[in-house]
């Protein structure tokens, strides 16, 4: 066959068609008034028609989700068994079709790639879906393809990478085409494939808006689902194969010829230059007659004006791009048919619907359907399809007869006879399945359901109701003022008609980790083929042989997060329970242990991946990496990848020129040292890196934080902290006092808390006594000008005690002075100001300070009149001369013992210890303890040993 | 004769509509319908190409084609059809027309009110005749539901959920027996429904929780919810007909100008989009924001400027006009306004620039709102 002109003109040869065109153009004549474009489009249709009847290759167009097209294809390859088969289908998709057979459909084919290279879309993981359902035509063609021996199934569209090279450009002009009837599960059904990019077979729909709302407002029908199901799937289910081909084709060419043209149908005209470019050159490759060959595709892309879309047509300069560097990974996720009306803006329940009238036409009309051997889950049509084929298969490959055509177009849809039985099921299953959502619905409601359920088929012109009849017939009966339950009655109806089916991936077509946990966590009873959330009990005491599972669920849970759930349980540093309960969906949620699967071959080597990816990002921040290295020292125990980590903390702590993450390095730091010290290994060797590099970044960032605004209070109090409390290893590694000492020296904060904070500092250094640090605050709260910043100064204080816990006595001497001194006049204003500083500044060292208070306050109400708080005692000997002040020991413990010296004194008598209490200068190292007693006349019983002592001190104090 | 009534009921209105369809409908129809389901819903959604009418029928109802399917094939049924949804959706126009176009007589109507008594819904006495010639059939007064009964018509029962419960109580025989008895007569005591015989109740959603249905009444009901029109191009159509509707009316040769239309359906969308953000009922307009409500504001406007100014219509008096109408509460309502005013509407208008429609209606607006507070 030559190349058929694309509009317009009757080709040569035409005859077979010309009384229906000629009643066509008459038909546009007389509605349009004068024959112009509307003749042109329709007499179009039948040169559509007419072009691809004459194609060798015999092109087989469908549509998607329609079971007609999955029926006419089951009969007609029976019939011509032909020895090779072309798909629409992404060519690299192919090798997992074989795969199939292990799943229970639907299913969908998925490239993925985590990291696009040299594509135009905006970064970010691609993952491209093909979902796979029993009552479609492509599975037809697959099924037979891949069980008949000799048969080549070829998948002739463009690669998932062009579809993101072509597609991406012609997304850039407009905006993404969201679905507008997606309902409430929309979003939750979507999950299920993520957020890929769909490709399918045979999507077929009007291009523009206004068309397609035009058709449905006609056709009186809601959505397009139901347009396609009364107007087209119906009337075909029933068609022989010419009739089937020549309207499916009819439509596609109507349809194409009121698409705009724009750069979604460049991209089509590509694909389908691409397309027959492919079969071209499998035909020449092989050798196989085009006879012998069937082209499955959508019925747009049947009616192609294209030149080169052809078997005998030349290329026409057309090249096929190269690959982008992308990787691409491929597998098969699970899906439904939800997240598929989801994926393609389709009707809820437009899928389930397709599926049961699938399965009702194999039962009832004796095909035979082809089916992959071994495929899981035998739907209805699978079992029902025991009918052998009889009469209708006899008949032999039968020449195009044009007339069943215009038949066809011209009269209306001749629709299926009465099926009142499915019908009367239908209406007391629901009436059923209603009851049990708490709806009072009764046999009455079952009666009115059947009875408006045929009024209103009988009203939308059809002879039997459709289930969308069903369905209105449903909600006018049984939907009363409010949802008694979760589901309303529409979705009730979806569900018994079918409902939502999930797919799920066979154990044998998943990737090496998801089989490897499966295999891991069989021990635990976890079955990754069940859909519900299980839960799992370990009791590592008792079964310590579980504990590599329970390993592999905490290191699952870190990288999948919901689908693993502890429910009790915990893994932590320092932190690791014997009895764990958890959560575990993972069959649900199939798909995202499959995606993982795409990043490596084993749980461990992904979550190294990922940690190691984690640290060498550039946004990495040392709290990050720590926390990274955390994680590895929990759930991997690889000291070596810990290592990597920690030494890659110290590198970006180095870098780090903020104190933003102090108080989170800080955090961390401490839990991993002490686990460190704790577990009796000895710090490591980054961990002393660490603190060195620590030490010397935080001195030198220390002047700046305390001066410049951003760095909060609690950032400079981290950093306080972690100089001090790592001091003595870090002195020990080699580091200098002094540059702490200078630091602290340079810093001159002008913010009230900070000053406190450095106050602090200075006194932990030992660079302000405690007297001077009181003089400090009597001064601030005699000045009343300062006096309004002072809840400033005590929440520095109180975010002082991080770094210098020993100051708590005297934040709560700084508090209490202030609700002592001050008048009331003043007190009572600021004291809303105090509580919300403290709150906000001091949340976390609050429980400290309430401690403290509570030593330091006496217990009762009573007891506050002879109470005299400790700070004044203190300063009481020198006036009264009185021995009571706690001795040299001093702390609580001594001031308790000091308060109740009569019952120290009973205890002391019946341990049989005659002690006296010592005065106020009798301190550990004073000249009138015990102890001092003691090492005198020791040194006076062995003088030559002190002399000797003495005289090395000399001689190192001469050396130095 | 319309021109004797202020508004004439749907089957005077388009009486001649009727008559027509009557004439040419071959459908088969239930009972004694005047027309077939299919030309019942011609007469209210009007005709299609498809419907093979020689004439062309003109939409009188806009909304979902499966609410008015679901409603004709109710009252075909044995169930009683109750129209349920929030103020000024159209419910009780839509059960005007189908009674109109059934039995061609919308006005066998009860009003739902705590006044309604359970006399208003079967029958009573004419007192005088009962002391004159003791109680007999002459001296009963059918309630217009019996008289649906007695003819085969549509009785209609405007919000149902108004009346108390032992009104609506006495619905369920009349719904389930189809008659009613009068145990006061000796003979003839009992009113048989005759075919056709149907009822349509409206219920307003807003007053859900005052007199709640009981299940049993429920169930002889099929509920069909009407919700508010959010479709821009068809409530732009409902407003347009309405509204030619009242200027016919009144004989008021006045234009609305299509920017204008624009203008009220922008605001009413901002309205009722801010009302669904709004957390609280005082961060909420009291009204409904329905589309009757775009019509009263239109029409008070149309009004306002035919009579008090110079027969045409002005952006600021449909701003005033939209501010009197939706201000019912002082303050919250007002302050919401105000708010509006300030926020949405004052940047439209700068982005329009001087002298478009919103810039008039922005000062209109302002104005109203500060002789109200």
């Amino acid at each position: 066959m030559s190349t058929a002109p694309a509009n317009g003109g009757a080709p040569a040869g035409a005859a077979p068609f010309s009384p229906l065109r000629e009643r066509l153009r008459e038909a546009a004549e007389e509605f349009a008034g004068a024959p112009g474009a509307a003749a042109g489009i329709l007499a179009g249709m039948v040169d559509d028609v007419d072009r691809a009847l004459r194609e060798p290759v015999e092109v087989f167009p469908v549509a998607h989700h329609s079971p007609a097209a999955a029926l006419a294809m089951a009969r007609r390859l029976r019939e011509k068994r032909p020895k090779a088969v072309f798909v629409e289908l992404c060519e690299d998709l192919v090798p997992l079709l074989d795969e199939l057979r292990n799943c229970k459909l639907p299913v969908a084919l998925q490239a993925f790639a985590s990291e696009p290279e040299g594509l135009p879309s905006a970064g970010g993981p691609l993952s491209v879906v093909a979902p796979v359902t029993e009552a479609s035509a492509e599975y037809q063609a697959i099924a037979y393809a891949l069980e008949t021996p000799g048969v080549e199934l070829v998948a002739v569209d463009r690669s998932v990478d062009l579809v993101f090279q072509w597609d991406a450009a012609r997304e850039a002009g407009q905006g993404p085409d969201a679905g507008q009837d997606s309902g409430d599960g929309a979003a939750e059904a979507a999950g299920l494939h993520g957020g890929a990019v769909g490709v399918e077979i045979g999507d077929l729909r009007p291009r523009f808006a206004d068309l397609e709302e035009h058709l449905l407002h006609r056709g009186r029908v809601r959505h397009w689902s139901e347009w396609w199901d009364q107007y087209v799937e119906q009337p075909l289910a029933r068609a022989d194969h010419d009739t089937y081909r020549q309207v499916m084709v009819a439509v596609g060419g109507l349809f194409r010829r009121l698409s705009p043209r724009d750069a979604r149908l460049a991209v089509d005209e590509d694909r389908e230059r691409h397309m027959w470019r492919r079969i071209r050159e499998h035909l020449s490759a092989t050798g196989t007659d085009p006879a012998d060959t069937v082209f499955v595709c959508g019925a747009f892309h049947a009616a192609s004006p294209v030149e080169e879309a052809s078997s005998t047509a030349g290329d026409g300069g057309f090249t096929i791009p190269p690959p982008t560097g992308t990787g691409w990974l491929y597998g098969l996720i699970p899906s439904s048919n939800s997240a598929i009306e989801a994926q393609f803006s389709l009707a809820q329940g437009a899928v389930s619907v397709a599926s049961a009238t699938w399965a009702k036409h194999v039962s009832a009309r004796s095909v035979r359907p082809f089916r992959l051997k071994g495929q899981k889950g035998a739907g209805a049509a699978g079992k029902r399809s025991a009918v052998p084929a009889a009469a209708g298969a006899a008949a032999g490959p039968t020449a195009p007869d044009p007339g069943r055509l215009s038949g066809f177009l011209s009269a209306p849809p001749e629709l299926d006879p009465l099926d009142e039985a499915e019908l009367r099921t239908w209406c007391v299953d629901l009436v059923r399945l209603a009851r049990r959502n708490g709806y009072a619905s009764s046999t009455a409601d079952a009666i009115a359901v059947y009875e408006t359920a045929v009024l209103l088929a009988g009203m939308r012109d059809r002879a039997r109701p459709t289930p969308y009849d069903f369905q209105d017939a449903a909600v006018t009966c049984i939907e009363k003022d409010t949802v008694p339950g979760r589901r309303d009655v529409r979705r009730l109806c979806e569900i018994l008609l079918g409902g939502d089916r999930v797919g799920s991936v066979g154990y044998h077509s998943m990737p090496p980790l998801a089989k490897d946990v499966a295999d891991r966590l069989e021990p635990l009873g976890v079955d990754l083929g069940k859909r519900t959330v299980q839960r799992i009990l370990v009791d590592l005491r008792a079964e310590p042989e579980l504990e590599p599972a329970s390993l592999l669920l905490w290191r699952l849970r870190r990288l999948l997060g919901a689908p693993v759930r502890p429910i009790a349980g915990a893994c932590a540093l320092g932190d690791r329970s014997v009895q764990e309960s958890w959560d575990v969906s993972l069959g649900r949620d199939q798909r995202t242990l499959i995606e993982l699967g795409y990043e490596g071959v084993t749980v461990e080597q992904v979550l190294e991946q990922r940690l190691r990816r984690a640290a060498w990002d550039p946004g990495a921040t040392a709290a990050s990496v720590l926390e990274a290295a955390e994680d590895a020292l929990v759930l991997l125990d690889s000291p070596a990848l810990v290592a990597d980590l920690g030494r890659r903390a110290v590198e970006v702590l180095a870098s780090e020129r903020t104190a933003d993450g102090a108080p989170e390095v800080l955090r961390r730091f401490r839990a991993l040292v002490a686990h460190f010290r704790g577990t009796g290994a000895g710090l490591p060797a980054w961990c002393k890196e660490f603190v060195k590099a620590g030490y010397a970044h935080y001195c030198t960032l220390l002047p700046r934080a305390f001066a410049e605004e951003e760095a909060g209070v609690g950032q400079v109090a981290a950093m306080l902290s972690f100089l001090f409390s790592l001091e003595s290893t870090a002195l020990a590694l080699g580091c200098d006092r002094d540059q702490l000492e200078l630091a602290v020296a340079q810093s001159h904060p002008e913010d009230a808390a900070k000053v406190a904070l450095l106050w602090a500092g200075r006194h932990r250094l030992g660079a302000l006594a405690r007297e001077e640090l009181r003089a400090r605050c009597a001064e601030l709260l005699a000045n009343p000008l300062v006096v309004p910043s002072y809840p400033r100064y005590l929440s520095g204080f109180a975010q002082a005690l991080g770094p210098v816990p020993e100051l708590a006595p005297f934040v709560v001497e700084a508090v209490s002075e202030a609700f002592a001194r001050l008048p009331d006049r003043v007190l009572l204003p600021w004291l809303p100001v105090l509580v919300e500083t403290l709150r906000k500044d001091a949340g976390t060292m609050m429980p400290a300070l309430v401690r403290e208070a509570g030593r330091t306050f006496p217990g009762k109400p009573g007891a506050l009149d002879a109470w005299t708080p400790p700070w004044a005692r203190e300063q009481a000997p020198a006036a009264d001369g009185d021995a009571a002040a706690p001795s040299g020991g001093g702390g609580p413990a001594a001031e308790l013992l000091d308060r109740h010296r009569a019952s120290c004194d009973a205890v002391a008598a019946v341990l049989g210890a005659d002690g006296a209490w010592s005065g106020p200068d009798a301190g550990a190292g004073g000249a009138a303890s015990p102890a001092a007693g003691g090492a005198a006349s020791l040194v006076e019983r062995h003088p030559a040993a002190a002399a000797a002592v003495a005289a090395l001190l000399e001689g190192r104090r001469v050396r130095t | 004769m319309t021109d004797q009534m202020l508004r004439a009921p749907a089957e005077v209105q388009y009486a001649e509509e009727l008559a027509w369809l009557e004439s040419v409908d071959d459908g088969p129809k239930p009972f004694t319908w005047r027309l077939s389901p299919k030309m019942v819903r011609a007469f209210v959604l009007g005709s299609e190409p498809g419907d093979g009418l020689d004439r062309e029928i003109s939409q009188k109802w806009f909304g979902d084609r499966t609410f008015v399917e679901r409603a004709v094939v109710t009252l075909a049924s044995d169930r009683g059809l109750l129209l349920i949804g929030d103020p000024g959706t159209g419910k009780s126009w839509l059960a005007e027309l189908l009674s109109a176009a059934i039995c061609g007589d919308s006005t066998l109507v009860v009003q739902g009110t705590a006044g309604t008594t359970e006399d208003h819904i079967k029958y009573s006495w004419n007192v005088s005749m009962v002391i004159a010639k003791g109680q007999s059939r002459e001296a009963l007064i059918p309630s217009p539901i019996m008289t649906a009964m007695e003819r085969g018509a549509v009785g209609r029962f405007e919000e149902l959920t108004r009346s108390t419960s032992d009104v609506q109580d006495a619905l369920i025989s009349i719904l389930s027996e189809k008659y009613v008895s009068i145990p006061e007569l000796n003979e003839d005591n009992t009113v048989f429904a005759k075919p056709g015989f149907a009822v349509i109740a409206t219920a307003n959603s807003r007053d859900k929780g005052v007199n709640d249905l009981s299940s049993a009444l429920k169930r002889r009901f099929n509920f069909v919810k009407i919700p508010v029109v959010s479709n821009r191009r068809s409530e732009a159509e409902i407003v347009r007909f309405r509204t030619t509707e009242l200027l016919r009316r009144h004989d008021i040769a006045l234009e609305v100008p299509p920017s204008l239309l624009d203008v009220l359906l922008q605001s009413f969308t901002d309205l009722r989009a801010a009302s669904a953000a709004a957390s609280s009922d005082d961060e909420r307009l009291e009204s409904a924001l329905s589309t009757a409500e775009q019509i009263g504001v239109l029409e008070d406007a149309i009004l306002h400027g035919h009579f008090f100014g110079d027969s045409t219509l002005r952006a600021g008096t449909l701003a005033g006009s939209l501010v009197g109408s939706l201000a019912r509460r002082t303050p919250e309502d007002l302050a919401i306004l105000n708010k509006f005013w300030h926020g949405v509407v004052e940047p439209r208008g700068a982005d329009e620039g001087e002298g478009g429609p919103w810039q008039e209606f922005l000062e209109g607006g302002k104005q109203a709102i500060e002789a109200l507070s």
